[in-house]
């Protein structure tokens, strides 16, 4: 168990240390030069020099490269060209809106999906299971974008019940960010909800064939009481794993969702850095983005060996 | 726990903690102030604060009048008219500029407005900014300080577009002790002053207390920006805003047809939304061509379909409110046939052309309607979007490497920087046309307006560009909003004249 | 192993007999009507789909000639949606395909061999996992410039992740049949026992992974376009229909509401059909386990 821990740990480093080549690597190519763009149309070619050096990227990339890496393990992601701002703290700053988009996408895509799909597996055989998946199976066939405008156009712009985009911090207005938070969460939650419901079914399926089910229902313990006293645990194996996976599906699934929705999270971010060539700003944000992705499957996998018996010997 | 992973739970505990600290403080900002608040939505967020260093009209939009003041400014009628200047005096050979001060005004960082501010900032711009505007301050030969309240300014050679440009950001008055951080910090005279800035959401200003002017009506102005024209409008339907200052998607106004709830303003800007032609290259640079071109395009149907018909039709690249305004409209009514001819005269019966556009709303939509109309005279476009800005300024902006373009020329007179400049990306090279704009600037007003429309009519029948139609100045607000500007004659959008509804 | 490694499948059902199940049936339906409006579009539209008609802008469905109608452009609605539905297909065929053409023999590869190249290739497999089509569309994007064949590789290259773990799972099995120990008793190189044995065995699990992927490049298509990451214009896409119709979700619904039911049924269709082929193939494969 320790090996294996080491092991996995020791790949994420790998994986991270490549990634940061990656990255790295596609900016380089990323045709427009930011001390042309920052300086706009017809400058003169001593200005563009002169911000070149002020940004350093007149320095061999090998150079930008350590100096970028090196800071990356104390959370010194450099100085934007645009804002002339400290990276780091920005994307902490958008992080923060990120996370509880997709902390509250989760928690729905869990409250929608853990019953439907446990309905969905035991009534397996009726027309209302078959109803149920029928809708969870709709569900993931709509893009959260669309969903998005959907919920917008009836929520916030018919019935005027809830709030069409923006963001307020938690800080200044807890009453209005959760307000805000609802229907951007609830658009990620839906689709990833109906995506989950359909693992939720399967791993209820198979635990419910289980001998140990069996032996307590013929004990007299009704069904939904015997599989959540004994199959709970069983069928949260495969579920936590998607639900990790699905976590990295929905950090992406918010960079389309704030456009709809207005937030100033990360996606924003990406997008607007994209847009301004700002090489550092949009660097820091994959490499999060990126690093997240990874930690989260390490993440899993640390879970998965401590829920899963059998892979605690392995390795 | 490895070393990335670590950094990661500490970015997250880091935001976490961001988080719950602050949400210990919540509820002890209540503010007393008693004034008015209005939240007004824009389109594009400035990347800083900063217009000495960056490009770009959102900047200005939001700082200049709100925050920076200039000697002059521009009513809404496009004359000039004084601002932290009382009054000024023009020499006879119309090289000396007297300036005489206002002597009650004071930065939002405490010093006094002087005549020493005044040298500062103009020989500033020649020193330290970064941006090409700056040459606006080229023809300055010197400034200098004559008492407290007095500056002067020799020019070297008679400009009318001077004091012109002086309306414009370049003549922004900065403090001497203000421009340590001009990215983050602005420190101006102007009637608000910067309160705080959310990236990717909203910028809040407050009234400037020491305000020497007429206190702006609203004691607090919210502006927030939102990528996407959809988010835009359903913020004004949900009440999350007070006013739309430039509709991004004209079809959705009919969603603010009620008028006891909305008022629409509808009027001209200074955007002109050509369809740019490379004149120095082929096919292009042959006139029948892009004469063929201009003949092809149907330009009602195209505001119609493009822009719901919300605009106007311009047949050159004046908008109606520049005193030298001209109807060119006629100039190229819609006939294909003609434009068949021209292109069987030129040779090019079959052609082929790249039409390389910002992905802006206003670009995307017309390139649809003028590559459908070009094929119907036999021409094949193919549309390619590029990432405003960064893409398309490099590509088409830096190296010319296109055949046609869309823009709105959003600068105010930018006639002269489009047509008079051979190395502008438009490629147009016309003697006859600079010796004109040289003429225009140097004469006296009569002269001035002579000299531009010819100057204009002749980059119309040359067709150098076809001018597709004048951006609309759409401006959708709650009702019994006030202040709100007709027409968009400058690069700023005045905050303090706005006052929300009484009732 | 990796948790990635063991990602449960959906619908794991255990009828023994092949039979035609109901999911299977709808989704090759819808599957087909994508098929044949995109193939007819080809030869037939009912309108040019790209024509500008300031005349006939946002026409009601059945009016005139115009079935459902002419978007704000004048463009027939109708006509545009069978343009689009090839376009859908396109991305969806080469990235699908660029995908299982590099992820199935890296997974068969890591299957067979084992070891530390088993480790390395899937470890690769993971970090490229970590780069979301979204990420590379953006990316891409920025450098060459987005267009359809951006959105393409980038939905391919991030699908690979998908077919690679899919192939190895299976492979692994298939290792232990008698036929590939047999066929390795008789020193048969491993090329051709990857040709012959392995991949017949595996082709299976193979098709229902490119339709479950297919649906997803669908959706990741649709998304990119929104953004403006994917087809250029005028080029009808589902995507941007929807994006720009968006303006007018007020006044006219329809031209928001076409497009989105076209990426609907058709990523249902997709996920249907994977799902149905999955258990139909399901007796099969469960004797190779």
């Amino acid at each position: 168990m320790g090996l294996y821990l080491l092991v996995r740990a020791a790949v994420l480093v790998v994986s991270t240390a490549v990634a940061s080549v990656v990255v790295f690597a596609v900016m380089a190519v990323l045709p427009g030069d930011p001390a042309e763009v920052a300086l706009g149309v017809n400058a003169t070619a001593e200005a563009v020099a002169a911000k070149r050096a002020e940004f350093g990227t007149d320095r061999p990339l090998t150079t930008q490269f350590l100096d970028w890496v090196s800071g990356l393990p104390v959370g010194d992601f450099g100085v934007s060209y645009v804002t002339s701002d400290r990276v780091g703290p920005q994307i902490v700053d958008r992080l923060g809106v990120t996370l509880w988009l997709v902390l509250f996408g989760m928690l729905m895509a869990i409250v929608v999906a853990v019953p439907l799909g446990t309905a969905a597996a035991v009534r397996h055989r009726s027309v209302g299971g078959l109803l149920l998946s029928g809708l969870s199976q709709l569900g993931v066939a709509v893009p959260a974008f669309l969903a998005g405008i959907l919920l917008v156009f009836l929520f916030a712009v018919t019935w005027q019940a809830l709030p069409s985009g923006g963001y307020t911090p938690l800080r200044e207005d807890p009453g209005a960010w959760f307000q805000q938070l609802l229907l951007p969460s609830l658009s990620l939650g839906l689709v990833q909800g109906a995506v989950l419901s359909r693992y939720v079914r399967s791993a209820v399926l198979d635990v419910m064939r289980e001998d140990y089910i069996r032996t307590a229902r013929a004990k007299g313990l009704g069904l939904y009481r015997a599989l959540w006293k004994h199959g709970a645990r069983n069928a949260a194996i495969p579920v936590v794993t998607v639900l990790g996976l699905q976590l990295a599906t929905l950090l992406i699934g918010a960079v389309v969702v704030e456009r709809v929705f207005t937030l100033p999270g990360l996606g924003s971010l990406l997008l607007d850095g994209v847009a301004n060539r700002d090489l550092l700003l949009v660097q820091g944000t994959v490499m999060v983005l990126v690093v997240a992705v990874l930690g989260i499957n390490f993440l899993v996998d640390v879970l998965y060996a401590l829920l899963d018996p059998r892979l605690r010997g392995a390795r | 726990m490895t070393r990335p992973l670590a950094r990661l739970v500490t970015v997250i505990a880091t935001a976490t903690l961001a988080i719950t600290a602050a949400g210990c403080s919540s509820g002890t900002s209540g503010d007393s102030s008693t004034a008015s608040s209005l939240s007004v939505g824009f389109v594009a967020e400035p990347a800083n604060l900063d217009f000495t260093s960056t490009d770009g009209v959102a900047i200005p939009q939001a700082l200049l009048v709100n925050v920076y003041e200039g000697l002059v400014k521009l009513d809404q009628d496009g004359k000039i008219v004084p601002l932290l200047a009382e009054s000024w005096d023009i020499s006879p050979d119309r090289k000396t500029y007297t300036f005489h001060l206002r002597d009650n005004v004071t930065f939002t960082n405490g010093k006094k407005f002087t005549a020493d501010d005044v040298v500062f900032s103009i020989n500033r711009v020649k020193t330290d900014w970064k941006v090409s505007l700056k040459s606006a301050m080229d023809v300055v030969a010197n400034v200098e300080k004559k008492d407290e309240t007095t500056a002067v300014v020799t020019l070297t050679k008679p400009s009318n577009s001077w004091l012109y440009k002086m309306t414009t950001r370049v003549g922004a008055m900065f403090s001497r002790d203000g421009v340590a951080d001009l990215a983050n910090k602005p420190v101006g005279t102007g009637p608000y002053k910067l309160d705080s800035w959310r990236r990717g959401d909203a910028i809040t200003y407050s009234a400037n207390a020491n305000y020497w002017g007429t206190k702006p009506k609203a004691g607090k102005v919210v502006l927030k920006y939102f990528k996407d024209a959809t988010a835009l409008n359903n913020a004004l339907l949900t009440g999350g805003i007070d006013i739309i200052s430039a509709v991004q998607a004209p079809e959705s106004i009919q969603q603010f047809s009620d008028t006891s709830k909305y008022e629409v303003i509808e009027g001209t800007t200074t955007g002109e939304v050509v369809l740019s032609f490379n004149n120095s290259k082929a096919p292009l640079n042959d006139k029948r061509v892009r004469q063929a071109i201009r003949y092809a395009i149907d330009h009602k149907a195209l505001l119609d379909t493009a822009w719901a018909g919300r605009g106007q039709l311009i047949g050159s690249m004046v908008p109606p409110t520049d005193p030298w305004y001209e109807d060119l409209t006629n100039l190229y009514p819609h006939d294909p046939a003609k434009a068949r001819d021209l292109l069987a005269q030129a040779g090019q019966p079959k052609l082929n052309l790249r039409l390389r556009i910002p992905n802006l709303p206003y670009a995307v939509a017309s390139a649809q309607v003028v590559k459908s109309q070009l094929a119907a005279v036999g021409i094949t476009v193919e549309i390619e979007p590029l990432e405003f800005p960064a893409r398309w300024l490099d590509v088409v902006f830096k190296q010319a490497d296109y055949d046609m373009s869309i823009i709105n020329h959003v600068e105010p007179r930018d006639i002269t920087a489009v047509f008079g400049n051979p190395d502008y990306y438009l490629r147009y090279h016309n003697p006859k046309v600079q010796e004109l704009f040289a003429k225009a600037d140097a004469g006296t007003e009569d002269e001035q307006v002579a000299a531009m429309k010819e100057a204009a009519r002749i980059v119309a029948e040359d067709a150098a560009g076809d001018f597709l139609f004048l951006f609309p100045n759409l401006i959708v607000a709650k009702k019994g909003m006030t202040g709100l500007p007709k027409n968009l004659v400058s690069e700023s959008f005045d905050l303090s004249v706005l006052s929300p509804s009484e009732a | 192993m990796t948790a990635l490694d063991n990602l449960p499948a959906t619908q794991r059902g255990r009828r023994r007999r092949r039979r035609v199940n109901p999911s299977m049936m709808v989704g090759a339906t819808l599957v087909t009507l994508v098929v044949l409006a995109a193939l007819t579009s080809f030869i037939w539209t009912p309108h040019d789909a790209l024509h500008v008609d300031a005349a006939h802008r946002l026409a009601p469905a059945f009016s005139d000639s115009f079935v459902l109608g002419t978007d704000k452009f004048g463009r027939d609605v109708a006509s545009q949606l069978m343009v689009g539905a090839r376009t859908t297909l396109f991305v969806g065929i080469v990235a699908v395909g660029v995908a299982a053409i590099i992820g199935t023999p890296l997974g068969v590869l890591a299957g067979m061999a084992g070891g530390w190249l088993s480790e390395v290739v899937m470890r690769a497999n993971d970090l490229l996992f970590a780069f979301p089509a979204l990420l590379l569309a953006i990316m891409l994007g920025a450098v060459f410039g987005a267009s359809t064949l951006t959105a393409m590789i980038a939905i391919g290259v991030a699908t690979i992740p998908a077919f690679a773990r899919v192939a190895r799972g299976q492979t692994l099995g298939v290792m232990h049949t008698e036929y590939v120990l047999a066929a390795r008793a008789a020193g048969r190189s491993r090329l051709a026992i990857a040709l012959r044995h392995v991949l017949p065995n595996i082709a299976s699990i193979l098709i229902v992974q490119a339709s479950v992927s297919f649906a997803i490049a669908i959706l990741a298509e649709a998304a990119l376009s929104f953004l403006g990451f994917g087809t250029r214009p005028p080029t009808p896409s589902w995507g941007r229909m929807l994006q720009e119709s968006q303006e007018l979700l007020f006044s006219t619904p329809r031209l928001a509401f076409l497009p989105g039911l076209a990426i609907a049924l058709a990523v249902l269709g997709f996920n249907l059909l994977g799902d149905g082929l999955r258990d139909w193939l399901d007796p099969k494969l469960r004797e190779h386990r």
